[in-house]
């Protein structure tokens, strides 16, 4: 009998583990600690002088950056001209702010010379 | 003398500016799912997408790593064992619209797009992709769908999950090209 209650109780653990690595949450890019702080310019140049090394070392990556805001939409705005940032809420920003933003960079646009980041939360 | 080499500079600019219109925020979605068995696809939001209304030229660029799936699980599997996004961050069309004319744009609403889509590494020739463009004042809206093989883009699909990934992959696009 208590054998039985044991094996119960270990499937029902098994199953959910198994759930849980099945239907895992995503990722939670505003709890994340930034593992870049840098410049828009420095992120820039780093993809323009060697995409190769820059790509491994920044993409999926949550960085924090500091700039002025040259343009704005509902769910975007791009820092110093350079760097784009994409929102998953509609965020309200002043054109030519100076703020700091985090979000995570999903690569180099070598079409208009920008590096593009998703998922992006204003910090101030 | 700097008077004149400034004019000629500016006419020349004028001469040679092309009218492009752009976006940042184009949509593509993938659907690559098998009826009844646990949808595969995903969208990207990030597409950048530039067309050139003087020749019909046309360009876009996808980062792999801005595909968004439902199930995080997926979206890891995704990158690391099939679109392998580490080694091939990108993904890029480069083609041209036939038979494009900027006056067509105010009539005429269904193209034929050829071009060259290159992912994970490979590059395929895709021809007579129908595309669609509606012009509103300075916003284009191009959009369509086309059809690839998993196999053309050098992708193995293991054999524990060929009954539930399709080998063929729906993909649809829409972008507001805005000009510039």
């Amino acid at each position: 009998m208590k054998n039985k209650i044991l094996i119960i109780i270990a499937l029902l653990v098994i199953a959910l583990l198994a759930y849980n690595y099945l239907y895992q949450d995503h990722r939670d890019i505003a709890s994340e600690e930034a593992k870049f702080s840098i410049s828009p310019e420095q992120i820039v140049n780093a993809f323009k002088t060697n995409t190769r090394d820059s790509e491994k070392k920044f993409l999926n990556q949550t960085i924090e950056l500091t700039g002025s805001v040259t343009e704005s939409n509902n769910k975007d705005l791009t820092l110093n001209h350079i760097v784009f940032c994409q929102f998953s809420e509609n965020h309200e920003t002043t054109l030519n702010a100076n703020i700091k933003i985090k979000g995570r960079c999903i690569g180099y646009d070598d079409l208009l010379e920008q590096v593009k980041l998703d998922q992006c939360y204003i910090i101030n | 003398m700097k008077k004149i080499v400034y004019l000629i500079v500016l006419i020349s600019i004028n001469i040679f500016a092309q009218s492009k219109y752009l976006t940042k925020t184009g949509t593509i979605n993938f659907e690559a799912s098998v009826p009844s068995v646990e949808e595969v696809k995903a969208e990207n939001n990030s597409v950048t997408a530039i067309l050139n209304s003087d020749n019909g030229e046309f360009a876009a660029l996808v980062f792999i790593k801005g595909f968004r799936f439902k199930n995080a699980l997926m979206e890891e599997h995704f990158n690391e064992n099939y679109a392998e996004s580490d080694t091939y961050p990108k993904a890029t069309f480069k083609g041209k619209i036939k038979n494009f004319s900027k006056d067509m744009l105010n009539s005429k609403l269904e193209f034929k797009l050829d071009g060259t889509l290159t992912f994970h590494g490979k590059t395929k020739q895709i021809n007579d992709m129908v595309i669609s463009l509606n012009k509103q004042d300075d916003l284009i809206s191009a959009s369509g769908n086309f059809k690839v093989l998993v196999s053309d883009f050098d992708i193995k699909i293991p054999r524990i999950v060929r009954d539930k990934v399709s080998e063929e992959v729906q993909i649809t696009y829409k972008f507001d090209l805005k000009k510039r």
